[in-house]
Parts: structure tokens; sequence; C-alpha cells
């Protein structure tokens, strides 16, 4: 073939495949789903793959995405990190005297949700002391918009303490003090250490001054302002407020929320992008240019040989996939890796393909062309891959589309079993865990609908593309 | 080739899948096997020393005796546990295991049982009860959907089929399992979210509505997934049978339309259709095997999800093997079928397709 016919073929299959208008919203898809797979790096952080099998700290478990919030009565509060450059440092190693010396600094939080964060926890004060045995100390107070001050906490401070508020004791006792001077005596009488152990502690920070401030807390908004303040007794104690880090624990997070182990579940959406059209596409066109290269050797060598190579396709063919791929899964469980399922993928997949590549190159193989160029010499090789594999490649793209939906299906299938491999990002891996937690029972929606579209997504773009293409090249299906 | 011919080939084929089969299964067994035997051979080590003080006191004083005679010990039971043969010895022995249902034990009861063969046989009658009667609902959906559309080809009906083939052709069906449960359970509250039924299960009458109530969601699930494929099939199947010139005979001799179709035209197409039946019938043995999991559904599915989560090889082998041996025997039946019904294999006419 010259290239100008190729230029021509190919403008002869746009101008058909234009009017497929399910198949240009495939290719629309398609670019789509390419560019988030390329671009997840960027598009969330590049070192996700690592982090996913880990806790994500600090992160809440199970929340719902913020823009969850448009649809509810109940506003709920979104995820905040602060660092140094939100921080107010209004002292940093004032000598009082004695050697004590005094660090201080403040965060305002504007509170205008009706759930406060479930938690506020401050870490990484880069403190280094000189005498282990004397901590310095750290006292967090909270100014609420009403006028009021809680101390929170007044506590030891030591190299690496990290400080959550709504996990403490302390914390819990002194704001129940604090809030009993407003709640009505009634509620409390002879309840006092059932609400003090059941109370939310952030709720009643959060809430108006007024009773049933323990026992149905209203949301107060505004502004707080808390404030840290750390002292050191020792000479040669040095506290750097550089690294501090300041988590709001939201009650939403992000743009998909989170799962049992705190992790963004955008970020693997995005990620998961990447093997879903990598095993799909992988899977599709090998098991497609084996299947042809299969079927055509047979029916040019015709013979025995053609009927042993059919009893082979038959032999593969009527083993049932999923039970098989489900042992060697189970057998090779924890040690599986993506080529390893795109590998049997494709040992079950090529055979339907061999079978039509096989009646296709009959049909051929007798048309009279093929006879002539027999006739001038043309050896086994030239036969096949100038005269053969070229008319029926066309033929072959639409099934390698079609292809790929059931590998994509088989692969999340698999993953969903929790057979896939464990350190990559997958969509089937995030509904097992979803599935292994109960979150359908529990409701946690944007855990279960996300990646399950997705899949359904990466499957119908390539039904599209595949159906229209047929129709392109398979004039007998125009008709229909 | 020959209809004895051809059914002599197809039943050698599914013998030696069988035997595939039989020999992978075989070896995960003996895997498992030697994995539980090494670890009981320590503990029955273990329980002798406990059993017998003085040779304990005899042994704590020198270490290198108590190696020796730890090893002589161990020796002694890998040989009588017969583990010291070769690996592949060992596989041919435990094919009779496989091929006889001796699974063996769970290591925790499932459905009140640890016996594995007696665990298949529980789940079988309820995979029977939820699967078999979702595809029948299938089917007979699917073929009547298939045949209108044929009829009208193009027309609103017909793309409509064609659009929801497509659309739920790519749908994974647990998934959809999932959202009917976060859907119809969790926010409505209409249906349970799993399970046969209600515990403790009800008396009497109650406890077959309540088994009814219980399939709702699972049956919803698969027909709402596999209708749209049947009926697209159905209509491929027909629209080429309805091109054929003796459809086009009947209809100039005057026939009447609902004839043509229901008496020319299906009757033609009839053997791929009843071959399908026959194997989505008895492949629905195996059950939809990841919806059941999602659906707790007490039958063959459910199975592979306890047998994976558990790690209960020895289930899992077993479920296996019966999922396998039930695909082959429809497999062989459908095969059967159609070699029956489509007098093109019986004569040999298939060999130029």
């Amino acid at each position: 073939m010259r290239w100008i016919d190729v230029k021509e073929s190919l403008k002869d299959f746009w101008f058909e495949f234009k009017r497929q208008k399910g198949g240009l919203f495939g290719i629309f898809l398609l670019a789509l789903l390419v560019f988030t797979a390329l671009a997840a790096p960027y598009i969330t952080e590049p070192d996700i793959p690592k982090k996913w099998t880990t806790y994500w700290e600090g992160n809440p478990t199970n929340v719902p995405p913020v823009w969850y919030n448009y649809f509810t009565t109940k506003k709920l509060a979104a995820h905040e990190v602060l660092t140094y450059e939100n921080l107010k440092i209004t002292a940093e190693g004032q000598d009082l005297g004695g050697g004590v010396k005094y660090y201080a600094f403040e965060f305002d939080y504007n509170h205008k949700y009706d759930l406060p964060p479930k938690d506020l926890i401050i870490k990484n004060i880069g403190a280094q002391l000189a005498d282990l045995n004397t901590p310095a100390q750290i006292v967090i107070t909270v100014y609420r918009p009403d006028g009021n001050k809680i101390e929170l906490l007044s506590a030891d401070l030591v190299e690496g303490s990290i400080y959550q508020i709504a996990k403490m004791g302390t914390v819990r006792n002194n704001v129940f003090n604090w809030a009993s001077q407003f709640e009505d005596p009634k509620n409390l009488q002879g309840r006092v250490e059932t609400i003090k152990s059941t109370m939310d502690v952030m709720e009643v920070i959060f809430a108006k001054a007024e009773p049933g401030i323990l026992i149905n807390p209203q949301p107060l908004h505004g502004d707080y302002k808390f404030v840290v303040e750390i002292f050191t007794f020792t000479k040669g104690d040095k506290i750097d407020l550089k690294p501090v880090q300041i988590i709001l624990t939201g009650r939403t997070y992000g743009f998909m929320g989170t799962d049992y182990k705190g992790r963004d579940l955008w970020a693997g959406l995005v990620w998961g992008t990447r093997v879903s059209l990598v095993v799909g596409v992988a899977v599709a066109v090998l098991s497609v240019l084996i299947g042809i290269a299969y079927g055509v050797t047979s029916a040019y060598l015709g013979g025995w040989k053609d009927e042993f190579m059919q009893r082979v396709n038959e032999f593969v063919a009527s083993i049932p996939t999923l039970p098989i791929l489900i042992l060697l899964g189970a057998a090779f469980k924890g040690h599986v890796t993506l080529w390893t399922i795109i590998f049997l993928l494709v040992m079950f997949g090529w055979t339907g393909i061999a079978k039509v590549a096989r009646s296709m190159a009959l049909q051929i193989k007798e048309q009279t062309y093929v006879e002539a160029a027999r006739a001038l010499g043309a050896g086994t090789g030239r036969i096949i891959f100038k005269h053969i594999m070229p008319q029926i490649m066309p033929y072959a793209f639409a099934v390698m589309a079609l292809n790929v939906p059931s590998a994509v299906l088989t692969e999340a299938s698999l993953s969903f079993l929790g057979l896939g491999d464990p350190t990559a990002v997958t969509w089937g891996q995030i509904l097992h865990d979803a599935q292994t937690n109960s979150a359908t029972i529990n409701g946690y929606w944007w855990w279960v609908i996300p990646p399950g579209l997705a899949i359904s997504l990466v499957a119908l773009t390539f039904v599209l593309i595949g159906v229209a293409l047929d129709r392109v090249l398979n004039p007998r299906l125009k008709r229909l | 080739m020959g209809y004895g011919r051809y059914l002599a080939i197809r039943l050698l084929n599914a013998l030696l899948v069988l035997a595939l089969v039989t020999l992978l299964v075989s070896v995960l067994f003996t895997k498992v096997a030697e994995e539980d035997l090494k670890s009981s051979i320590q503990e029955q080590i273990n329980m002798k020393l406990r059993a017998n003080p003085e040779l304990m006191k005899q042994l704590s004083a020198d270490p290198e005796r108590f190696q020796q005679w730890y090893q002589s010990e161990y020796n002694r039971l890998i040989k009588a546990y017969g583990l010291d043969k070769p690996f592949w010895v060992r596989v041919l022995e435990r094919t009779k295991d496989t091929l006889t249902l001796k699974f063996g034990n769970t290591k925790t009861p499932i459905f009140g049982e640890t016996n594995v063969k007696k665990i298949i046989a529980a789940a079988i009658p309820r995979t029977v009860l939820l699967f078999t009667t979702a595809q029948i609902i299938v089917i007979l959906i699917g073929l009547l959907l298939g045949v209108k559309a044929a009829q009208v080809a193009g027309s609103a009906l017909d793309r409509a089929v064609s659009i929801i083939a497509m659309l739920t052709s790519s749908i994974p069906m647990w998934w959809f399992g999932m959202i009917a449960i976060l859907i119809f359970s969790f926010k409505l509250g209409w249906f349970p979210s799993g399970g046969m039924t209600s515990t403790p299960p009800k008396e009497g009458f109650a406890y077959y509505t309540d088994i009814l109530y219980h399939m709702v969601l699972p049956v919803g699930t698969i027909v709402f997934v596999l209708f749209g494929g049947w009926a697209w099939t159905t209509r491929n199947i027909m629209i080429g049978t309805m091109q054929e010139d003796f459809i086009m005979a009947a209809r100039a001799k005057g026939v009447p339309e609902r004839k043509v179709i229901y008496g020319h035209a299906l009757r033609a197409a009839a053997p791929p259709i009843i071959t399908m039946t026959i194997f989505s019938l008895l492949g629905s043995l195996g059950g939809a095997i990841i919806t059941e999991g999602v659906f707790n559904w007490p039958g063959m599915g459910r199975l592979y999800w306890t047998a994976l989560q558990q790690n209960e090889t020895r289930l899992l082998m077993g479920v296996t093997f019966v999922t396998v041996a039930l695909y082959l025997i429809s497999m062989i039946l459908a095969d059967l079928a159609y070699g029956y019904l489509d007098p093109r294999v019986k004569v040999g006419a298939s060999q130029q397709t």
C-alpha cells in the first residue's frame, strides 16, 4: 500500500465515521479519559500510588465531599489545614525572667457551618528540650465571638507531642465545666457523667452559650480566635514554630470525600483511570493481534495443522474464565501484578477473534489476486502480510475497541474480589474496600457510586467507538 | 463433519478442560495440604514434649540433643504423612480426592457446616432459586423485546433497545447491586440489604413470602443488567433471519405478518436462541459469582466471596471445581441441542462457514 492510498482511505473512513454520533461521543470521552490519565500527577499529587497503601494521617475518615453541603440542610465543616503562613506569631522566645521563655501564636477560624470540624489537631511543634525531665508547657485557649473564653488545655509539651483536642480527657473536662454554667441544671440532674462522656467536645466549643449547650448544642457562627502559648523552663530549650501544622478535621473533604483510611477518593478516582485504560487497551490490542495472527496462520496452513490449531482454539475457548482467574489469583495471592492480570486476560481473550480471522482469511485466500500473487512467485510471508492482513486489519480495529469493555470489567471484578495488584490504585479495589467496610449499608454513597460510574464510563467509551467502527468498517451491518 | 464426530470432539474438549481444572485444583490442594500438615506436625511434636516432662527435662539441658531429637521426630512424621514424596506424585494422589469431590473441611463453619461438599450442596439450591429465576425473567423479557425490536427495525423502540444494551453491558453487575442496596435499602428502606431470610427466619407461609421479599433486589439487579443484552442479541438474530428469502416468499404468499414472525422467522432463529437459553439456565447454577456476594445471598457466589475473604482455600477449590463441571455439562448440552436443532451441523455444511 502506498502512502497516498492510506491517506485516501483514512479520509474516506473519517468521512463515514463523522456521521456516527455515538462514535464521535466515544472519541470525545476517550480524549477526556486519556487526558485524565496523563495529567493525574498534576491534577492530584505525583506520589499518590506510594501513599495509597497507607493510612492518611490527619484526614477525616468516611466523610462525604464538600459539595454535599449544597444538598443538605445541615452544613458540615470542610477539612482545613493551617501552616506557619496562616499563623499570627505574637511571641517568639520572649524572656519572662527566671529562665522562662514564652512563645505564642494565634489563628482565626470562621465558623459558618451547622456542624463544626470533628477535631482540632496541633502537631509538629519543633521542640528541642535540653533537659527531658522538665518538659515545656502548652496552653491552648479559645476566644469565642460572644466574648467568652475557654481554656481548653494546659499540658506538658515534649518533643513530638500531638494534641488532638476532641480526644483528650482534660479538654473534655475543661469544656464541660465551662459549659455547665450555661446549661439548665434540670437537664444535668443525675446525668452529669453520661453527658460528659457522650457530648461532642467540638460541637460544645462552637455552640451558643445558652441552656441546652450540652444536650442539644446550637452552632454559634462567627470568628473564633485560638491562642496557643508555650512556656519553656530550661536554658537551651528551643521551640521552632516553622513546621507547626494545625488540622481542623472536616466533616466533609475535597471533591469526592474519603474512605476508611482517610484517603482522598478523588485522587484514587483520577489515578484509577491509568490502570483501567492500560489494562483495557493492552489486553484488547494484544489479544486481537495474537488472535489474528493465529487465525490467519491456521487458515493459511490448512490441512491437519489447521485442524489441530482449531482444536486448541476450541479448548481454550471452553475454559470458563472467571472461576479459573479466581483460582489462579488465590494461588498467587499478594504477588499479582498488573502484568500478570494482563497476561492472564490475553491468554483467555484471543480465541473468538482467531475464529473470525480464520474464516475471513479462508475467503481471502481464494481470491484471484492472491492466486495471481502466488503465480508471480510471492512467498507465504508476503501473501499474509501484504494481501491478507490489510484486509483483516479494519475489522481488527473494531474488535479491539469492542474487546476493551470486557477486559476492563474483568479486571475490576478481580480487584473487587481482592485479587488484583495490591500496590496499584484501581477502581475495583476502592469498591472492594467499600464492600468489606459495609459502605452500602452505612450509606457512604461517595465511596460507592463514583468508582463504578468510572468503570462504566470507560467500558461505554469503547463500546461506542467499537460499534461505530463496526458499522463503518463492516458495511454488511450498515443496513440494520 | 458428522454429528457423531462433532459430538465426540466437543465431549473430548470438555474432558480436557475438566482435566486441566482438576490438575490446577489438585496442585493448589497439595500446596494447602502441605502447609496444614506441616503446622500440625509442629503441633504434635510440641504436644509430645508437653505430655512427657521427663523427656523435656532431659532435652532442655542439652540444646544439641534437643535439635537432633526434634529433627528425627519431624522427619519421622513427614514420612508418615507422605510429605517426603515428590510434589507431582502427591498432586496425582490428590487428583483422586478432587475427582470424588473430597475437599475436606473448612477452618470455620460456613452455613453451620464445615464439610465443603455439604456446604456446596446447601448452596446450589439457593443459587438456583435466585439466579435461575432471574435468568428466566431475563430470557422472557429479552425474547419479547428483541422480536418486537426486530419487527420494527430502525424505530424508536429498536434504537432504545440498542442503547439500553450498550449502557447495561458497560455496567459491572455487582456494582449495580451495590447501588440498588444504597438506594432501595439504605435511602428508601423498602427492601432488606442482603441475606435470604430475616433473622431469625419466619415460620410457616411467611417464610416463603420473606424469601420472595429478600429476592426482589438481587433479581431486579440481575434482570436490569442482563435483559438489554438478550434483547439485542435476539434482535440481531431475528433481523438476520428476516432478510432470508423464505421470509420474503412467505410474505409474497400472503401469510399474515404475525405468522411470518412467530411461525417462520422465530422458528428458523430458534437454534441459536435455544442454545443460548440452555446455556444461560445451566450456567446460572454457578451463580452471578460476585453479585451474590454483594447481596449476601447464601449461594455459590457468596461462597467464592467468603472463601476469598477468609482464606478458605479448600472451599474455593470445591466451589471452582463444581462451577466448572456444571459449566462444562451445560456446554455439552447446549452443543447437543444445537447440533440437533440446526441440520447444517449434521450434514456438515458448517465446515464452510
